[in-house]
């Protein structure tokens, strides 16, 4: 079980949300004044970040068996970078973040702890 | 010393590398050779197109003041190595050995300003 | 020319894209808001499939994937499907995608 609370005390922290792995959105936190976000924008984005982590898998499939280099498979997250915000996921939960403030490094550890596989 | 260079330079950075959107030339510094780096920026290049598309749909949906649209670029986290992009730079790290805030701080810093038409 | 393809059991709408995505014609039912929206949207996914087979060929070591022909992505109810720069809106219950696909690939040489 996720635990939101705990993801959005991460700095920059604008939600913290859960998905299922058709990227269709479980459950979610805004934080106040994170402006433009709502449930649709989350769902589309958790359905952005499911389709990306799908052909980065394949892509680190395709890298680790072509060079031997083994190291990216499986894929632990997927993040979309924005110009102010980022969103972080791993397994079947994520954050956005403000670029300005995030620690991405904290965040792909705090979605290890408190996240849903 | 150019962006990618720097980045080259960073530590547990083991290749940095640009490609053009067209998919037609790419440079890479560090330690994958050319046919690798050749094939590592046709990967990035193919992710970077398909984010673009949808981060478009994505901003169809996002209210004023939504700071994830436009796209700026993406992180792939394995269990050793980390690929980050922005814009049309790639960098592949070592995820013990060096730091994504530091890199992607860094990318993010040096290309603020790059265009975002994919040409 | 493309209207022929609207004349296809199941074609809804009919779209034709420059390379650079902008819009060239279309008609069926979508307005022009519509028919520009999804031409811009067959040239980035256009653009997508064309990554991911360079992938694919690259992996694999397979000739016969580069460059794409065309692309479906089918839906419950609807399917788009295109070939080179025409795409077109079906509906998965009338249409042939067979025969679609084949007039799409005919459209493409026009």
């Amino acid at each position: 079980m996720a635990n939101l609370d705990a993801l959005l005390e991460l700095p920059g922290a604008r939600a913290a949300f859960t998905f299922n792995d058709r990227g269709e959105l479980l459950d979610h936190r805004i934080v106040d004044g994170a402006e433009g976000l709502d449930a649709k924008v989350l769902d589309l984005l958790c359905h952005v970040c499911v389709a990306n982590t799908a052909i980065a898998t394949m892509q680190a499939r395709g890298w680790e068996q072509m060079t031997g280099m083994q190291g990216f498979y499986p894929i632990e997250g997927f993040g979309f970078v924005g110009l102010e915000w980022a969103a972080l996921t791993r397994g079947h939960c994520g954050v956005v973040l403000d670029n300005a403030a995030a620690d991405y490094e904290a965040a792909y550890r705090a979605l290890a702890e408190h996240g849903a596989e | 010393m150019s962006l990618i260079g720097e980045l080259a330079a960073m530590p547990g950075v083991i290749a940095a590398g640009e490609y053009s959107y067209r998919g037609d030339r790419y440079v890479c510094k560090g330690r994958l050779d050319d046919e690798l780096a050749r094939k590592a920026s046709i990967m990035c290049r193919a992710t970077t197109m398909g984010l673009h598309m949808q981060a478009g749909i994505l901003g169809g949906f996002c209210a004023e003041g939504c700071g994830l649209v436009p796209a700026h670029g993406w992180v792939v986290r394995g269990p050793r190595y980390t690929v980050c992009v922005v814009a049309n730079v790639f960098c592949f790290i070592d995820n013990e050995a060096g730091s994504l805030d530091r890199v992607l701080g860094l990318m993010r810093e040096r290309l603020a300003d790059a265009p975002a038409d994919l040409v | 020319m493309i209207r022929r393809l609207l004349a296809l059991d199941g074609v809804q709408v009919v779209c034709r894209f420059r390379d650079d995505g902008a819009f060239v014609d279309g008609m069926g039912l979508l307005d022009v808001d519509g028919l520009r929206r999804l031409a811009r949207f067959a040239h980035d996914y256009k653009r997508m499939v064309q990554g991911n087979a360079d992938q694919l060929a690259m992996f694999t070591g397979m000739p016969g994937w580069t460059p794409p022909a065309g692309w479906i992505v089918r839906g419950t109810r609807m399917s788009v499907c295109s070939v080179a720069n025409v795409v077109c809106l079906v509906d998965n219950a009338e249409a042939s995608l067979t025969e679609v696909m084949q007039a799409l690939a005919e459209a493409a040489r026009w």
